[in-house]
């Protein structure tokens, strides 16, 4: 059985856009949506393990231009 | 008009203040005893509760509002209000707390009219208050376009001319002109421009050095393009 993960993305840049596009296009990113509120994007993924969803993030994410920070919620069911 | 402004805080109190001076009718919306304690004590009538829940807007008399302005520190609890606010009909303002958020609330978030960001704001009246006398920022347009207004100094390269000989940047135009102890008025390609006179300039960000130059000089050329960023 696989692993959902929701990860909250606060960028520092109007070009939402841009960012949701590149977030989308990573591999295990099932959904991302530009969202109102103190984070910029909530993004999906559906991957097989929790290292999975680590690599996302941190080789994935985190290495776009734009993004400031995540926070990442491994869902429980 | 009826207004509702949410967050009794600095924003939203100054803004309940200057309505109410223009004899406008304000209910403020506050969850913080102390701070809505205080806005009663200077004669507002003041809701206690979140504002970005409906029984609380609902209260505050969102249903017959005619705008509300979601002002507190809060971004999630400003767009919530704005949420409802919309849905009963009356027009929205919400703050946001980083400018980077102007544009994308602009474009996705249908249910907001308007977009303030208070530090702006306060930059422009500060940058105004550094590069004194003869130049003066009166609103930021868009991301990239001015609204400044000028006077002219006896130091200015165009004391003299008339408004047709002045040979303005291309993304540059006069908006208005008044004569120094008149208020300002349409522009005629025949106004003279004398020491005192105040020109009101609508300019890109990259032009405004440029605009500088030729309406005031060299005087402040040293000074930092106002609110280039």
């Amino acid at each position: 059985m696989g692993v959902t993960a929701y990860i909250l993305v606060k960028s520092n840049t109007s070009e939402a856009d841009r960012v949701k596009d590149e977030i989308e296009a990573l591999d295990g990113v099932t959904d991302a949506n530009i969202v109102a509120g103190d984070v910029d994007f909530i993004a999906k993924v559906a991957v097989e393990t929790p290292g999975a969803v680590k690599d996302i993030v941190a080789s994935g994410i985190q290495t776009i231009s734009g993004v400031e920070t995540t926070q990442t919620y491994i869902a429980m069911e | 008009m009826r207004f509702i402004i949410i967050g009794a805080g600095r924003v939203g109190l100054r803004t309940a203040r200057v309505l109410r001076q223009e004899g406008h009718e304000v209910t403020l919306v506050e969850r913080d005893a102390e701070k809505a304690d205080r806005a009663r004590g200077l004669t507002f009538e003041v809701v206690d509760g979140d504002g970005s829940r409906e029984s609380v807007l609902q209260d505050a008399g969102v249903a017959d509002a005619d705008a509300v302005g979601a002002l507190t520190g809060d971004l999630n609890a400003n767009f919530a209000a704005c949420l409802i606010a919309k849905h009963h009909g009356c027009r929205t303002v919400m703050r946001i707390d980083e400018d980077y958020r102007e544009e994308i609330y602009q474009q996705y978030a249908d249910e907001v009219d308007e977009i303030v960001y208070p530090e702006r704001l306060g930059a422009i009246g500060a940058k105004n208050a550094l590069l004194g006398g003869s130049i003066q920022a009166i609103a930021d347009v868009a991301q990239s376009l001015q609204i400044v207004l000028i006077t002219i100094t006896d130091g200015s390269p165009m004391k003299g001319y008339t408004l047709s000989e002045v040979a303005l940047p291309s993304d540059s135009r006069i908006l208005a002109f008044g004569k120094a102890n008149d208020p300002l008025g349409i522009p005629l390609p025949d106004d003279s421009l004398e020491a005192g006179d105040r020109v009101a300039v609508l300019a890109e960000f990259s032009e405004l050095t440029e605009v500088r130059q030729l309406l005031v000089g060299d005087e402040s050329a040293a000074a930092a393009v106002a609110g280039g960023e």
